[in-house]
Formats: structure tokens, C-alpha cells, sequence
């Protein structure tokens, strides 16, 4: 039997276990917390662990994807379904205006121009009042995002991205994070590449960011800050560059440490801060390094060959 | 056209500030080719270093500046030793570095979160915040009846603050002694040869560590610098430097990653066009055009306007 079709399964099995078993409330609030951070976490894993470009900026996405979906149900009554997806792609639209001058530079632009977006985004909802209300925030979204919603939001789009990082363009992603001159030299177009992985990356995030504000039923701007990006970008670094299964697994790991450490949070970041800098000097490949956590074993077995599907 | 000329001299002024940071950020990407997104914590550093030894310690200005540029210049160099030095030499792959910094970021602004509070901190008056008149007219009678203040019979018509002027002229003073120090020293022109190729100048002798600890000493001191005049404009807080560095950043840029004097320019743009916008527009859209010029320089001049079309040698 294929492999893939197994982990589809697999996911698609975990998906209706998770959506239908009974469990309490406070339970059921930290996994639809999860399945927000892991589909945000999954589009930055992909831009930055898979197609090597450094991101500050990914909680403007989230916004814009929070914003939208909320905009258009309390002020135009659309469904909700429409709305998230709304959601997505406007946060994808506003990745291509960012991406077309920057994925053509190699170099830092890009993390620099993510870092002024963010507070360019932050600054656009906060005097925009009419549509936004400013800094106050819009509270009482419909909470349309009930555990069903997230958990098998997370599956379709889990799914999604397990198969697009096996498929060719998986490849042409890594081609360009590992050497961009070798890649174009190939004759790869790898300004479109790059490209394509921010948007697909922002439509993830702009996706987390709607489900967040129908799980909050309230959404400001001061959610989608700086931390908000760092702490993506760290997941991923935590979890390994490279490896989308890592990424996950950090999430659940630093989403559920945050739960248990609620009384020391002002600790937080510091502590983020400093497992950022340990793990890029003592160990840079994270908890799984550029592997999937099914290809250890195959590994360790002895092949010892370097495989992708 | 009084307005317009005050507002160019505050953009002037905080424009010089923005140089200081630019540059030290762009010497250090000229020679390892990563943004150090930690430099606005050396800012922050040199902040609240000047914050203590002017409120606890009582020292003057003098003092307490070179206090703050030591201890920023030394946290700098011991970022490079603990936190970089590991990284750059097992890989030259930047991105390491570029997440160890922002790392590096975190903990500088959230020792000082944790430690000392986030509250804004105001430093004590060190400069003079008194008006200097530069020119003025003699007033009728109906402006002395409005402004009984107008001393000796004349209305000032354009004022700036002693604050702005001692900022631009002490950042124009550092910036010739680095403009020396690169230029005049033996270790100026290794610095040079570094920045054109860090490795053949470590064959040709250099000792590349030392060198870097010195660049990463002079960018933090000038980021000191930058950051007390930054807190007695703005106030002080651990988040100040996180919002500078996003504008020095922009002002290297603009004026081309890696090229010292682009960075000067750079940064003077930029602050002459927030301080136009927030004099003419309006004072809220002044981050949102730093934002609209970084892109605008990327989509039509992205090496920007002095900075070198570098391309892959294969």
C-alpha cells in the first residue's frame, strides 16, 4: 500500500477522532487553539523551512485573513465558509504586492520588507475606523469556528501541504532554499517559485488568522504583532527547517507549554528569545532537523541513502 | 514656509539619528552579509545604560554618554562571540544568523521587560529644550497684543529646539570619526578589504575575529549614541528599538545594503520625509510612508542609490 495514502488516511482517521470525540470544554479551546497555530505554523514552515526565506511579518497575513472574513460577515452577511476563504486568498493578494519586488532579491529584503508590512498593516486597521474600528477591535464575530470547523480545516490543509512538499514543486521549493544560482542556473524561474511559496504561505496564515477571530469571537490589531510573527517564525525553527512534521510537532509541544506556564508569562519571550539563539548555536537543525518524523526509521535502518519520494 | 522650514530641520536632525543606527548596521552587513536585527537592542542598551548612570549615579552627560557607548559596544561584542561566532563558523549560510539575532533581539528587549518594567522612562533634562530664534521680525501692534510674549517687539518666525541642533551636530562629529577611523587606520582599511571579501582579507593576514569584534563594537557604540537621543525624544522603553531598526533598516535600503554613505543618506531621507509628512499630511501616516518608500526602492532601484549590483560570481 502507498505510503502517502496511508498518512492520509491516517490524518483523515485522527481528523474525525478529534471532531466528534466528546471532550470538555477547556480540552476542546487548547485543540482548536492548535489547529489555528498549526495551519499559521504550516505556512511559515513552508516558506522559511522549505524555501529558505526569513519572515517577520507572517501576523499581517493573519490579520488580513482576520479582518476580512470578519468584515464581510458582520458588515455584508456572507456565509462564513466564504468568508475565511475570503480570507486566504485577500492575504495571499497582499503577499503578491509585497513579493513581486522582493522574491527577485536575494539577500534580506524580504525579512525587511516583512517587518514593515506587519507595522504597516497594524497601522492601516488601526486609523481606517470606519471599516476597522480601529484599535478597539471588532468584537462579537459569530463564533463560527466550533471544533469540527478547525479540526477539519487543519486535515484539508495538512493534507494539502504533505503533498505539495513531496511533489515537484516541493522540490523546486528546496532547490531554491538550498542554492537559488544552482536552481536558476537548472532553469528554474525561481523569482516565481519563491513566489509561489509566499502566497500559498500567507494563504495559510491569512486562513489561521479568520479561524482565530471566529474562535475569539473578537479580534484587534494588537494581536497580530510582531511576537505574534516571531513566534511563528520560531515553531518552525524550533521544529526543524525543513521539516513540516517538526513544525507540528513544535507547535503542539510550545502551544501546550504556554498553557501549563500561563502564571510566568511575562517569562515568555525571554525564554522564547533564548531557545532561539540556543538552538540556532547548539543544535540548528531543531528537533527533527530537515526530516519527517516517519523518515527516521527508514533511516536508521541502514539505507542511509538520501530518499525523497 | 516657516513650517516647511522647521520641519526640515527636525527631519534633519532625526534623520542624522536614523544615519547613526543605518550605519552600523550596514558596516556589519557589508562584512558578514546578514541584517543583525539585535542592533536595535545595542539601541536599547545604550538607553537605558545612560538612563542609569544619569538618575542612579549622577553623572553629567559626558559621562554617562561614554558609559552608555562602552556598555552597548561591549554587549555587542559579546553578541558576536556567545551567539554568532558558533554560527558563522560552521556554515555560511546567513539564515542561522538572521534567526540567532532576532533571537538575540528578543532577549536584549525582554531582560529589560523582566528586569526593570516596560514602562516608558523619560531621561532626565541633559539637553536644552529652549527655543533658539533664527530669525524674526519686528511685530505690529496686533502681534504684540496676541502674543504679549513676543519679547522686545519681535515675533519669532522660525524656531527650532537647541535639542535638534545638538543632535545633528553630534552625529555628524561620529560620523566623521568613522569616516576617519575607516580611512586613516590600519584597521580601517582591513575593515575595507573585509567588506569587498572577508575571507581572502583573513589570507592576506587579517585576524578576522578581532576585526569582526571591532566592527561589531563600533556599530553598537553608534548605536548608543543613537539611542540616547532617540529616548530623550521619544521616552524610553524596551520596544524603542524594535521600531527603530525597522526604519534603519529601510534607510539602508534605500540607500543601498552595505554602502556606509548610502546609509547616511538613506537615513536622512527617511527622516526628512516622515517629519514632511507628519508637518504637511498628517502625523500618523509618517510609518506608513517609510513603509511605501521601502517598497517603492525595491520595485524601482533595488540595490539602492549607492549600492553595488552584486551579483553571484559562480
Amino acid at each position: 500500500m502507498k505510503k502517502s495514502l496511508l498518512g492520509a488516511l491516517f490524518l483523515a482517521a485522527l481528523g474525525a477522532a478529534l471532531a466528534y470525540v466528546p471532550m470538555d470544554y477547556y480540552t476542546e479551546g487548547i485543540l482548536m487553539l492548535l489547529c489555528i497555530n498549526m495551519i499559521a505554523a504550516m505556512g511559515v514552515s513552508l516558506l522559511t523551512g522549505f524555501t529558505g526565506i526569513f519572515t517577520l511579518g507572517h501576523a499581517a497575513y493573519m490579520a488580513m485573513g482576520a479582518y476580512t472574513a470578519a468584515i464581510l460577515i458582520m458588515n455584508y452577511d456572507v456565509p462564513w465558509l466564504p468568508s475565511v476563504l475570503a480570507g486566504g486568498v485577500l492575504a495571499a493578494a497582499l503577499a503578491w504586492v509585497v513579493g513581486v519586488p522582493t522574491m527577485k532579491l536575494t539577500g534580506d529584503y524580504y525579512a525587511i520588507a516583512s517587518l514593515g508590512l506587519c507595522e504597516a498593516i497594524r497601522l492601516v486597521i488601526e486609523n481606517w475606523q470606519s471599516v476597522t474600528r480601529g484599535a478597539r477591535g471588532i468584537p462579537g464575530i459569530d463564533p463560527y469556528t466550533t471544533r469540527a470547523v478547525a479540526v477539519w480545516f487543519f486535515v484539508i490543509l495538512a493534507l494539502f501541504m504533505f503533498n505539495l512538499i513531496y511533489s515537484r514543486w516541493g522540490r523546486y521549493f528546496r532547490a531554491c532554499r538550498d542554492d537559488v544560482t544552482a536552481a536558476s542556473l537548472l532553469g528554474f524561474n525561481t523569482p516565481s517559485i519563491r513566489l509561489v511559496s509566499l502566497l500559498i504561505s500567507a494563504f495559510y496564515c491569512g486562513i489561521a488568522g479568520a479561524l482565530l477571530g471566529g474562535y475569539l469571537s473578537f479580534i484587534q490589531p494588537a494581536m497580530f504583532d510582531m511576537m505574534k510573527s516571531t513566534e511563528l517564525t520560531s515553531l518552525v525553527v524550533f521544529g526543524g527547517l525543513g521539516s513540516m512534521s517538526g513544525t507540528l510537532l513544535a507547535t503542539g509541544i510550545i502551544t501546550l507549554i504556554t498553557e501549563l506556564f500561563r502564571p510566568i508569562s511575562q517569562y515568555r519571550m525571554l525564554i522564547y528569545g533564548a531557545v532561539l539563539v540556543m538552538v540556532m548555536v547548539l543544535r540548528p537543525d531543531g528537533l527533527l532537523g530537515s526530516r519527517e518524523i516517519w523518515e527516521f526509521r527508514r533511516r536508521r535502518a541502514g539505507a542511509g541513502k538520501e530518499e525523497s519520494r | 514656509m516657516a513650517t516647511f522650514l522647521q520641519q526640515v530641520v527636525n527631519g534633519l536632525s532625526l534623520g542624522s539619528v536614523y544615519a547613526l543606527i543605518a550605519v552600523g548596521y550596514s558596516l556589519v552587513y557589508s562584512i558578514l552579509l546578514f541584517s543583525n536585527f539585535a542592533h536595535g537592542g545595542f539601541l536599547v542598551v545604550g538607553g537605558y545604560a545612560a538612563y542609569g548612570m544619569l538618575n542612579s549615579m549622577g553623572m553629567n552627560i559626558w559621562a554617562a554618554g561614554a558609559g552608555a557607548i562602552m556598555a552597548a559596544g561591549v554587549v555587542a561584542i559579546v553578541t558576536e562571540r556567545m551567539a554568532y561566532r558558533p554560527i558563522r563558523e560552521r556554515t555560511s549560510a546567513t539564515l542561522y544568523l538572521l534567526i540567532a539575532s532576532m533571537g538575540v533581539s528578543i532577549v536584549i528587549e525582554n531582560v529589560f521587560v523582566v528586569t526593570i518594567g516596560g514602562r516608558y522612562r523619560a531621561l532626565p533634562e541633559v539637553f536644552p529644550s529652549q527655543p533658539i530664534v533664527l530669525a524674526a521680525r519686528e511685530a505690529g501692534e496686533a502681534a504684540l497684543r496676541f502674543f504679549p510674549g513676543a519679547a522686545e517687539g519681535l515675533t519669532p518666525l522660525l524656531t527650532i529646539s537647541a535639542f535638534d541642533l545638538i543632535s545633528l551636530g553630534v552625529t555628524v562629529v561620529f560620523l566623521l570619526l568613522l569616516q576617519m577611523f575607516l580611512m586613516r587606520t590600519r584597521w580601517g582599511l582591513a575593515i575595507r578589504a573585509a567588506a569587498c571579501d572577508l575571507r581572502t582579507a583573513g589570507l592576506m593576514g587579517v585576524n578576522v575575529n578581532l576585526l569582526i569584534a571591532i566592527v561589531f563594537f563600533v556599530a553598537g557604540a553608534l548605536a548608543a549614541v543613537g539611542g540616547i537621543f532617540l529616548a530623550t525624544r521619544y521616552t524610553l522603553y524596551p520596544q524603542l528599538g524594535n521600531m527603530i531598526t525597522t526604519k534603519a533598516f529601510v534607510a539602508a535600503v534605500i540607500g543601498g545594503l552595505g554602502s556606509l554613505p548610502g546609509a547616511v543618506i538613506g537615513g536622512i531621507l527617511l527622516g526628512l520625509a516622515e517629519m514632511l509628512t507628519a508637518g504637511f499630511i498628517s502625523s500618523q501616516m509618517r510609518d506608513f510612508v517609510v513603509f511605501a518608500l521601502l517598497i517603492a526602492t525595491l520595485i524601482i532601484k533595488p540595490s539602492g542609490l549607492f549600492g553595488r549590483d552584486i551579483r553571484d560570481k559562480v
